[in-house]
């Protein structure tokens, strides 16, 4: 049975500050620009969750779209909905580090989500903006 | 080389499977399962993958892709109540995924020449799509 990928996508607002401690203020306000100010700022993200399997013969689906949304619920969108990201993750919230981080938080859970642990978490997308977007696949 | 083209279409379904019982179907497909039906606009987008013909500089001919689109897909599919009107929608249920494979299957055949189809990826809303690579 060949199979499909299925790619939900969700929304969240939250606030962020881009700054190392492991670099000087002038280094922070060269290697991130606008995105140091130190009041912080936000974004309207958005996240792109594909899984991929086997179409389910009875259902036609090949998750089940409400275990989904309420798995990005729980673990991704209330914890960061209208959050300090900087305050809801321990590392730098870059595009990058937030792609690591939703991936990491729904692969900790998704064997014990999906019972028989298919399907397949194939790609987050995080899109911080249109022209802003980070992709993690494993 | 990839080449991909979009097109759009209108229809409704319904989101039930008869060897569910009523309370499995609302809980699988949620408001979907509504017996009386809804709607989506739908879009296609179509990947087609091969190399350029050294002559006229496309993998494909357009407007003979096109036709096939119309004559396979947009036909069949427009404007119609998915599980009354296409097959094989009388027995199994319109989810996007069985959408986007049928889609697949009904254009698979006619792709000729040195081009190939490559995925077939079917928006039912703008934050669910469903992607067949056969």
């Amino acid at each position: 049975m060949p199979e499909i990928g299925l790619t939900r996508r969700y929304r969240f607002t939250a606030s962020h500050r881009l700054h190392s401690p492991l670099l000087t203020d002038d280094q922070n306000r060269e290697m991130y620009g606008k995105c140091n100010n130190p009041h912080g700022h936000g974004h309207d993200y958005e996240v792109e969750l594909t899984v991929r399997g086997e179409v389910h013969p009875v259902t036609g689906r090949v998750v089940d779209i409400a275990t989904l949304d309420n798995l990005a619920e729980t673990r991704i969108l209330a914890p960061f909905r209208y959050r300090d990201l900087n305050k809801a993750m321990d590392t730098i919230p870059t595009t990058e580090n937030l792609g690591a981080e939703v991936n990491r938080r729904l692969r900790a859970v998704w064997a014990e989500t999906f019972a028989d642990g298919l399907p397949r978490l194939e790609k987050v997308r995080i899109r911080e903006t249109a022209r802003n977007i980070c992709d993690v696949t494993e | 080389m990839t080449i991909s083209k979009k097109v759009e279409f209108s229809a409704s379904h319904i989101c039930r499977s008869h060897e569910l019982s009523d309370a499995e179907n609302e809980r699988v497909y949620g408001a979907a399962a509504n017996p009386l039906g809804h709607g989506h606009n739908y879009e296609i987008e179509v990947a087609i993958e091969g190399e350029p013909d050294p002559v006229t500089g496309m993998i494909l001919d357009l407007k003979r892709l096109k036709e096939v689109l119309e004559d396979r897909v947009l036909s069949v599919y427009d404007h119609r109540l998915l599980n009354r009107e296409v097959e094989p929608f009388d027995r199994i249920v319109p989810t996007v995924e069985n959408i986007a494979i049928d889609i697949w299957n009904r254009l698979d055949p006619h792709i000729e020449g040195r081009a190939k189809l490559q995925s077939v990826r079917v928006y039912e809303t703008g934050d669910l799509f469903a992607e067949y690579r056969g």
